[in-house]
Formats: structure tokens, sequence, C-alpha cells
């Protein structure tokens, strides 16, 4: 096995052996829980189900692209900045003490983690509307080629948000701060930067994600991609750098 | 051969330099105990070796090479450094698999190790619910999960009981015996005194003495007389290290005991006593670190670094 296999390996394995996916898996669960009471319960306001009478407006409330990445861009800010306060990047940097294999080794599995998070919540969000639709006058209307895209998008959002994340963690090492510093990236600087300029709607999370979702046509696929991707890849990279430059404390 | 090897390094954390022009060796087939008072530097030090923090000037090598050009580190050093590098949540045992998976080290090995240190018991339990000691034993499984030849350790003896103190003194002192390099930093004086074959005396960041412990603790020599103040002046205007010892008499070293009579006798100072002093580690400790003998205050920086880069040649701590 070569050594970047070895340490990404080991990597899963910090991940996995702690209670970090198990508390974000209940999360997950909630959230399915609610867009199935959704489903069930709510109503429009002349009180029809209008709002899942269409395989569009199925595909727009099992969209969770966004949710995904918001909540991976959090899984990703603790995986990372709880290294640093817990000192187990010590025995990280020992074992790997060439940083940058290090760090993509640790960037991969959290990756990995956040696509498969997103994957297992857009099952459960798709599995708890498939549910409660029984219970309306209306049937499961989303193509399988839909949800194919849906969970692609989905997956892709969590890989997204996972190392958007873990870039903030390694840059700010407290997870406290990588925790806010994701919230304000996510869901202040996006509002913000389309006061300053208009034309920037097209070109934030949302847009990008109903994009790649297939809701929206705003731009192309292919840009909406390497826009989305550029958002994590920012912070990754910074984190990359930070992370080479410092002493371990 | 696995000999470390520290050159001329220097670090500064602002305008504090923590690691002063450091230079010495810690050869294989010993242990080398490292000491200094709280803040002399010997973290920073070993984790300057261990390429966890960039020196300023100089480099500190493994058998020749920077740590982070070894090709599987983990499987040469093994390394005591944080007390508390565990997640608590995850199991002792867990701890040392993700280590195993990152170096490439037979699984066995977590059993095994786990079994050495005494923690077999443990194994499954959260980390956060050890006690100091425990996590000390999980500290030094993980450093010798992949038996590896040089052994650099930061307090290893933290929050051990008895017997632990005495399976890690018979543990480094076989490794030692066996040809590995053994690096130890310790503030448990009298258990250096027990363990170590050589030591190296930080102060300030400054190396402070070095040589083999036998040698250095007959190196002082007790000197009594009524005119301690004018003596102790004109030695160490010699680049003598000199102090007042437990029974009031000074203790000098750095200069030879004939030539500490010479001096007294061309300055018309009459003495009492004279004779060679084979002091505890204590003793000899905070002579070396006392306040009145550090670097900056007796003038002698040149003749700390003198000696320091010589240990062999002249086995004389000043």
């Amino acid at each position: 096995m070569t050594t970047m296999l070895r340490l990404v390996r080991a990597e899963i394995r910090k991940l996995t052996t702690t209670k970090l996916p198990w508390g974000f898996l209940a999360v997950l669960v909630v959230i399915a829980g609610l867009d199935a009471a959704v489903v069930a319960f709510a109503t429009d306001m002349d009180g029809s189900k209008t709002f899942v009478a269409t395989a569009a407006d199925q595909q727009s409330l099992m969209a969770f692209a966004f949710n995904a990445m918001v909540g991976t861009s959090l899984f990703g800010a603790i995986a990372v900045s709880r290294e640093y306060g817990h000192h187990t990047v010590v025995p990280m940097f020992l074992t790997s003490p060439r940083r940058t294999r290090a760090v993509l080794a640790q960037l991969i599995a959290v990756l990995v983690g956040g696509a498969v998070l997103a994957l297992v919540g857009q099952a459960l969000v798709v599995a708890g509307v498939a549910l409660a639709l029984p219970s309306t006058q209306h049937g499961f209307l989303v193509s399988a080629g839909d949800l194919a895209r849906l969970f692609g998008a989905t997956t892709f959002a969590g890989a997204i948000g996972a190392t958007l994340g873990a870039g903030l963690g390694a840059l700010i090492r407290n997870i406290g701060g990588a925790v806010t510093t994701a919230v304000l990236v996510v869901f202040v600087i996006p509002p913000l930067a389309v006061q300053l300029f208009s034309d920037a709607g097209s070109w934030i999370p949302t847009s990008l994600f109903a994009v790649i979702s297939g809701t929206s046509p705003d731009v192309s696929l292919w840009a909406a991609l390497l826009a989305i991707g550029a958002w994590a890849l920012i912070p990754a990279a910074a984190g990359l750098v930070a992370v080479q430059r410092r002493d371990v404390a | 051969m696995n000999t470390l090897e520290f050159e001329n390094v220097t670090k500064r954390y602002g305008h504090e330099v923590v690691v002063d022009d450091l230079t010495f060796t810690v050869r294989p087939g010993r242990v080398t105990g490292f000491l200094g008072p709280n803040g002399a530097g010997k973290s920073t030090a070993m984790k300057i070796l261990l390429d966890l923090a960039k020196a300023d000037h100089g480099r500190a090598t493994i058998a020749g090479k920077r740590y982070r050009e070894m090709p599987n580190p983990a499987r040469t050093v093994g390394v005591v450094l944080e007390p508390n590098a565990f997640h608590p949540g995850r199991t002792g045992r867990n701890h040392l698999r993700i280590l195993a998976d990152g170096a490439g080290i037979d699984p066995d090995r977590i059993a095994e190790m786990l079994d050495a240190v005494g923690l077999s018991h443990a194994a499954d339990r959260h980390v956060g619910g050890y006690s100091l000691g425990m996590r000390q034993r999980l500290g030094l499984a993980a450093a010798l999960l992949g038996d590896p030849p040089v052994l650099v350790l930061d307090e290893p003896g933290n929050g051990l009981d008895p017997q632990g103190i005495r399976w890690l003194r018979d543990l480094l002192r076989e490794r030692a015996a066996a040809g590995g390099t053994v690096f130890v930093s310790s503030h448990l004086l009298a258990e250096v005194e027990h363990l170590a074959d050589e030591i190296v005396v930080l102060n300030h960041g400054q190396l402070v003495t070095t040589g083999t412990l036998a040698a250095l603790q007959q190196a002082g020599t007790s000197v009594r007389t009524d005119t301690a103040d004018a003596l102790t002046q004109l030695l160490r205007t010699d680049g003598a290290s000199v102090h007042t010892g437990t029974e009031g008499e000074l203790v000098v070293r750095g200069i030879g005991i004939a030539e500490i009579g010479d001096r007294a006798c061309a300055a018309g100072i009459a003495l009492h006593e004279l004779s060679p002093q084979a002091g505890s580690l204590e003793e000899l400790f905070l002579g070396w670190t006392s306040a009145d003998n550090t670097p900056a205050s007796n003038g002698a920086d040149t003749s700390f670094a003198s000696v320091a880069t010589e240990p062999e040649r002249q086995a004389v701590p000043l």
C-alpha cells in the first residue's frame, strides 16, 4: 500500500472512531423526518397540497445539496480543527512529517466522509418524502434520471462543503472559530456579495447547487461545477499553505 | 548509527530567543538525559529535531537526516511529546490503530504494545476516562509501536506509578544496551540519575553542560574561605562557575583544582578547604541553572559553548 493510501486510511479511521459522524447522521435523520412531516401535514394557503403536485415541485422539495454543503462544512471544520485542539496533529505530523501529504490525506478523508454523509442525507430525505407522499393525493413523480441527478448533486455538495470546512479548520485551528467562519462563508458572505455586486447572485452556493440539482438553468452545469469547486478549493489551499508554515504548538 | 545531532540550532518566538545556538550530540547505545528548568527550551529543541518546529538557524538531524527526509520516520523514531495528544472520545486501541495504519505497522503490534505497557484491560475504553499515568502508558505504547531504534521522550515518567517508573527505566536501559538511541527529558532528577549515562543541560535556551553523568558528578571543587566574595569574583572573572553549596562552601566548576589554589594564593586569599566534590545530580543541576549562574549574569557564554561542543575532550561542566 502506498504511503498516501495508508495515510488516507488512517484519516478515515480517525473519522469513524469518534461520535462525530454519528452526531451528523442523527441530524440528517431529523431533517428527513421534518421533510416527511412537511409533506404529510403541511398545506398551501388554500388547504391543498399543490407544493408536491408536480415532479418539479417534488424535486425542489427534495433538493438537499445546499443543506448538505452547510452540514458538511461544519463536519469538515470540526473534524480538522479538533486535531489541533486535541493535539492529535502531533502524531499525525510525526507519522507523516511531509505536511502536504498529511493534510491532503486528511482533506481526501474528510471529502469522502462529507460525500457519504450527504448521500445518506439525500437518501433519507427521498425516503422520507416517498413514505409521506401516499398520505396525500399525489404519487412520487420524480423520474429515475432526475433522482440520480439529485443524488449526484448532493454527494458533490457534501464533498465540497466538507473540503471547504476542512480548509477553514486547518486555517483557524479552533473548533468554535472554524465553525463560526464556515457559517459566515456559507450564509453571510453570499448575500453580502449579492448586495455589493448584483451579478454575483448566479455564483453563490444556493444558485449554483440549484443549477447542479437541475432545478435552475441560471448558468451552465460546467460553470456551476467549477464555481462551486472554487468555493471549496480556495479555503482548502489556504489551509494547506498555512499548515506548511506554522510550527506545531 | 542513529546519532542525533544539534548543530548551532537557534529558535526565536518574536524577540524571545527560546533555543540559542544549541550544539550537542546524542549517541546510540546510551541513555541521554535532557535537563533544564521549565521554559529552558527542551521541548522546543525536541520539536525542532522532529520537524514540528522550524529552526531559525542551524539544523538538527537523526542519523544525518532531517526527520522529514526519513522514508518511514515512525518506524525509526518513537516519540512521546504531548501527554494529552489523544482524542478523548477515541479508545486507546483505536488511537494505536490509526498510528499503525498511517505508518504501515503490523496491526499485531497493537495488542503486543498494549500488553507491554499494561493497558490491555483498558484498551477499549475512551481515552478521556484514562488517568494521566494511563495516557502516558498509551503514549509510550504509541512510541514503541514501530519498534524504533531511536526514542525521543519528553517527560515520559510523568504520572507513572513507581512500578511504571521502574518498568520505563528497565525498558530504556534495555533499548540503549541493544544499541538504541534514547534521548529523554525529565524533571525527575533522581530518576535521571538512576537512568542516564550522559546528560545535556539547558538553561535559558543555552547549553549549560553536556557529558557523562559520572564525569560531571566528579567535576566540581569544594572551597572554603573567609573571603568568599573576593574569591567568587576572582574565579568568575576567569570564567568559572561559582555558587554556594548546601553547607556554605563555594562550589566551583569550569576551572581545575590546582588552578583555583594558584589563583587564590596569587591574590593572597587564604583557603581553609580545597577538595574535589562529588555532588548529587540535584545539587549539580541547581548549580548549573541557578539565577547567579545564567550565562548572562556570569559572563561565561563563550566558555559554556566551548565545553558544550567538546564534551569528550573536556568533560568539565561550566
